[in-house]
């Protein structure tokens, strides 16, 4: 089964995510609390998807997004999570080769949805 | 002047059993039976499932259920939604532009009417009717979304819909933005639950709106059965949440001890 990165920078979101995406057959390769960590654990880990989330302290989704697609992997495949009010970013994300965005709250039906949406492309 | 008729049909109304009479709706009326109904009164209108069956709900003083046959159904619906009593305002919109949490790909902006009742609010379009009732509604706000290659401020409206999170947005002449926002907010805050939830409840109220079950959310918060029961109590006091299911917790009878070693002896 696929390996998910999970970057948030609340340990609630990441529990919430993993419990989730564990459930559904998912290996949790790791778990980041801002982008910076999450570039260097793509780099050492390679998952085969990411859930990053967008306003992190240190360096936010889209910047580390920005940086795993340009330094480590331009093949990344990573989906955003936000809150509801942050569309706008979105589309920079998507523009800068994001697959997928997800926005908080979430069902768990959908996530797993497009994530495997996600993986299987 | 005399009333054009636009459709004459057998139908079922409800009334503690099935009685059959005629329909006729005509330009300003419906007439079930005997009784003659202005559609300007009609107060709300709902698809609701009586005995199995779909049927129309029109409250107008009361509620009339009405069976119609299947090939009729939706164009009746759709006439008494763009013709009840409500303060409509043309507007483009996009619904469902996110259900879940997730982006809805297919959706497209449509043209339409935004129609206001006093229990809520009407999404309407030639190939859209959606009826948003005030307790559903999560949240409104103006925004500034992409809309067609512009920046636009459009209101967005966050609702249940068939038990998911989903968003709607609104594009409209800016007064009538702003009047609509101010309208939904008041009427928002007038039927939001007066609670205050501490930040486990809102985890809980967030980890049960995302699908998990008590184990794993006795596990994600860090908090005993008892403490989680006590958490959902007071939840499901507030209005906030309902039960569906009462867990059984069970021991095991001597019997039962004396299966389980049997069974790990085999």
């Amino acid at each position: 089964m696929a390996k998910v990165l999970i970057v948030d920078d609340t340990a609630f979101m990441r529990k919430l995510l993993k419990n989730i995406l564990f459930g559904a057959g998912f290996d949790i390769a790791g778990e980041a609390e801002n982008g910076k960590q999450a570039v260097e654990m793509y780099r050492t880990l390679k998952p085969d998807v990411v859930t990053m989330d967008i306003v992190m302290p240190e360096m936010t989704g889209i910047e580390a997004l920005k940086q795993i697609k340009t330094t480590v992997d331009k093949d990344a495949k990573v989906v955003m999570c936000t809150a509801i009010g942050q569309e706008n970013i979105v589309k920079t994300a998507i523009k800068l080769g994001a697959r997928g965005y997800i926005i908080k709250p979430f069902q768990a039906p959908k996530v797993i949805e497009e994530i495997k949406k996600v993986v299987g492309e | 002047m005399t009333e054009k008729v636009h459709l004459r049909a057998p139908v079922r109304i409800y009334d503690g059993r099935w009685v059959d009479v005629e329909l006729v709706i005509t330009n300003s009326s419906l007439v079930i039976g005997k009784r003659n109904i202005l559609l300007r009164e009609i107060e709300d209108l709902e698809d609701v499932n009586i005995e199995g069956v779909n049927c129309i709900q029109i409250k107008k003083e009361g509620k009339i259920v009405l069976q119609l046959p299947k090939n009729l159904h939706h164009q009746v619906f759709k006439f008494i939604a763009f013709n009840l009593k409500a303060d409509k305002f043309a507007v483009f919109f996009l619904s469902s532009a996110t259900i879940g949490g997730v982006v809805s790909s297919d959706a497209r902006w449509e043209k339409g009417y935004f129609s206001v009742t006093d229990e809520g609010f009407w999404i309407l379009s030639a190939k859209n009717q959606k009826r948003i009732p005030i307790e559903n509604l999560g949240s409104v706000k103006t925004d500034l979304r992409d809309v067609g290659g512009k920046q636009r401020k459009v209101l967005v409206l966050s609702h249940v819909e068939n038990s998911n999170v989903v968003t709607s947005l609104v594009l409209c002449p800016e007064s009538t933005l702003e009047m609509l926002e101010g309208y939904l907010q008041r009427l928002f805050e007038k039927h939001k639950p007066a609670i205050n939830l501490s930040e486990n409840e809102m985890q809980i109220l967030t980890l049960v709106y995302s699908g998990l079950d008590f184990a794993s959310i006795e596990n994600i918060v860090g908090v005993s059965t008892d403490e989680l029961n006590n958490y959902y109590d007071r939840l499901v006091d507030s209005g906030l949440a309902k039960v569906v299911k009462i867990r059984k917790e069970i021991e095991l009878t001597p019997r039962g001890v004396s299966m389980v070693d049997k069974l790990s002896k085999r």
